[in-house]
């Protein structure tokens, strides 16, 4: 290679190219040997309130086990990626009945719940939620729960919601915010207009899900990509409803907004169930218990409760809040009361998605 | 034209001279295969398919097209992108124009040097960021309305800066701003402007100069600026998502709305509408490209 001159040719480029695979294929097996030494990477594909930064750096330690978290907002979103990428993710969060979806479709699979000894932490209700039993096994290691349910501003809104068509009042124009999930939207919709299956609606119950959402439409101020951007809203004033889970109130005035007061619409709502489960195709099947067994445990569910407010199935991490001086919090935020997560419609896939997300765009459309 | 003189027989040699000839287009064809045409050919393809339980199955329908042109609320949608796009995009060159302008007639070679680098500053900050600050700006606690309370004018935070179109387009010519500047720089920068001078000499008012001289001669580089501007914000989708509120929705998100549950087949039919309007706008825009060949008789 002339180097005085300064120029590359193209065979000096060849050259240098097959000098550079050749030794990277002769670093590999040293470098593969390093990153084996090191802990083993889980890759999590979950929501931003299932772990906390700290946590994940102490399971690493303790058990050589690094959690790398990828963020999904909705379930549907999770579905397709897992579904995708085949052995790309080892954990993936998921919500009510996308639980049985993922274990029929044979991207997740089912395991020995009371094998693992953090479950003796949890409510004994959530080890025996019928719709993830699949035998003696169980789907997916419970994690929280929360209703979806109005929250509002009682500055501005001086009646309290009661109704899920009390907030279609055109007083309230510009004034909601909501997240951008077509499918729980709808649902919501299908409660409020006397759906029986709302994740499952027939089209004329479409139809009326579909009229409701075109009511609210004019009072929806945005729909927001993450949940956070709804606390926002609230928070700064510029929204005076929100639409979105048990513990907003703290939150909202965690970031030094105003008063929120909850409301549970009398139509009933829908809500989550979530969970962790395993991806089928995961290559470290193995270490996933001793996962979840140091990352599910009290201390760590009792700080995620503090920091994000929604009541979760860790029953010991009850007790540590009660100890610490935040029961009254905890029993506000239904988190003694895991019984009521059954009365909720619990998330699922839609029945006819293509119906569902045409009706929303639809809606939400110019 | 048929000559009828046969023509002689292929030896290996001269397919090896034809290989020669045109074996250098290989790499292109290879990078433009794997990169642009067969991505592209896999969106037609989904956009005649149909997806069942979140399964692409690959019936061949036309139901996608069918309903994007028997529903209302896409032409409706469609129609607004099309009228945000042009506005941001006409925003974004009246400011970048003046701003070029001014670089390169009375500012030194140093300080343009450091000028531009100040217009590309914000590209070394992610896309998010940079939209997120507008929250700050245009939100009910943001410099905006925290300014109006000041100076007294106000006594409630206003929310008309946010969660409508007129923030989309704002937040828009802002991010596009820098493509505008500097491919009108790059074309002013160009220009002859001696014959700006002639012309005022001859007695054209400046205005005139303008008009006559200058604007013909950089039109290929508003034409550019423009292309660069107005394409990518027609596929828009995170900008109104986050400031444009639920009345400034794009058809970008829409689509989002598509892929985001894995209904694909829908997704990809807009995708190419959207790409079928880019390709006429691009033949639209072929004419102001074209440069004259200096060798043409």
């Amino acid at each position: 290679m002339s180097l005085t001159e300064g120029k590359l040719d193209r065979a000096d480029l060849l050259k240098v190219g097959a000098a550079g695979a050749l030794g990277l294929a002769l670093a590999r097996p040293a470098y593969s040997a390093a990153l084996r030494s090191e802990a083993t990477t889980l890759n999590w594909l979950t929501w931003s309130d299932h772990y906390a930064n700290d946590q994940l750096k102490t399971v690493s330690k303790a058990t050589g086990l690094q959690g790398r978290p990828t963020l999904f907002s909705d379930n549907a979103d999770a579905y397709l990626k897992i579904k995708q990428t085949g052995s790309q993710f080892d954990i993936v969060s998921a919500d009510g009945l996308w639980v049985p979806k993922y274990v029929k479709d044979g991207l997740t699979e089912t395991f020995d719940l009371s094998s693992l000894p953090v479950s003796k932490q949890l409510y004994s209700l959530a080890r025996q939620f019928p719709f993830w039993q699949s035998g003696s096994n169980y789907m997916a290691y419970p994690f929280s729960w929360s209703t979806v349910q109005i929250y509002y501003n009682p500055k501005y809104v001086k009646v309290k919601p009661t109704s899920w068509h009390a907030i279609l009042d055109k007083k309230y124009a510009g004034k909601i915010s909501l997240e951008n999930i077509p499918t729980d939207m709808m649902a919501i919709a299908g409660r409020a207009t006397g759906a029986k299956k709302p994740y499952s609606m027939t089209t004329a119950e479409i139809s009326r899900a579909k009229a409701y959402l075109k009511g609210l439409k004019p009072n929806v101020l945005k729909l927001a990509s993450q949940n956070n951007e709804v606390v926002r809203a609230l928070a700064d004033g510029s929204a005076w409803i929100g639409i979105t889970n048990l513990g907003t109130d703290d939150r909202v005035k965690d970031a030094g907004g105003p008063v929120v007061k909850s409301a549970y619409p009398k139509e009933g709502t829908v809500g989550f169930i979530d969970s962790e489960s395993i991806v089928k195709a995961s290559k470290h099947k193995d270490v996933w218990a001793k996962f979840i067994n140091t990352t599910e445990q009290a201390p760590w569910i009792a700080k995620n409760f503090l920091t994000n407010g929604r009541p979760l199935f860790n029953e010991k991490a009850y007790k540590i809040l009660v100890n610490q001086g935040h029961g009254d919090r905890a029993r506000r935020l239904l988190y003694n009361k895991p019984q009521l997560a059954l009365q909720m419609t619990i998330k699922g896939p839609a029945g006819d998605q293509q119906a569902y997300t045409d009706a929303f765009n639809e809606v939400f459309g110019a | 034209m048929d000559s009828g003189v046969p023509a002689p027989p292929r030896t290996g040699r001269s397919r090896f001279a034809a290989f020669g000839q045109y074996g250098g287009f290989l790499p292109a064809i290879v990078v433009f295969g794997v990169f642009f045409a067969a991505p592209l050919a896999l969106i037609v393809a989904y956009s005649f398919w149909k997806v069942v339980d979140y399964n692409v199955v690959h019936d061949w329908t036309l139901d996608n097209y069918r309903y994007f042109f028997s529903v209302g609320t896409y032409a409706r949608t469609f129609w607004a992108t099309i009228w945000v796009t042009f506005s941001a995009t006409a925003l974004t060159i009246v400011i970048a124009f003046p701003f070029a302008y001014w670089l390169v007639r009375y500012v030194s070679k140093r300080l343009q040097a450091l000028l531009l680098v100040l217009v590309i500053l914000p590209f070394w900050t992610s896309y998010l960021l940079r939209v997120y600050a507008w929250l700050n700006i245009l939100g009910p606690e943001g410099a905006i309305n925290r300014f109006l309370h000041w100076i007294g004018l106000t006594s409630q935070p206003v929310s008309f800066f946010l969660y409508d179109r007129p923030a989309v387009i704002l937040v828009l010519a802002y991010l596009y701003f820098p493509f505008a500047a500097l491919t009108l720089y790059a074309s002013l920068q160009r220009f002859d402007w001696n014959q700006f001078k002639a012309a005022m000499d001859l007695g054209a008012t400046p205005a005139t100069a303008m008009r006559k001289i200058l604007l013909p001669q950089i039109k290929p580089g508003i034409t550019t600026a423009v292309i660069f501007v107005f394409i990518p914000i027609l596929g828009e989708y995170l900008t109104p998502q986050l400031v444009g509120g639920a009345r400034g929705v794009m058809i970008g998100n829409l689509i989002a709305n598509f892929f985001g549950v894995g209904q694909y087949t829908r997704g990809a039919a807009a995708a190419l509408l959207i790409a079928a309007l880019i390709v006429a706008l691009l033949v639209v825009f072929r004419r102001s490209l074209e440069v004259r060949d200096a060798y043409a008789p």
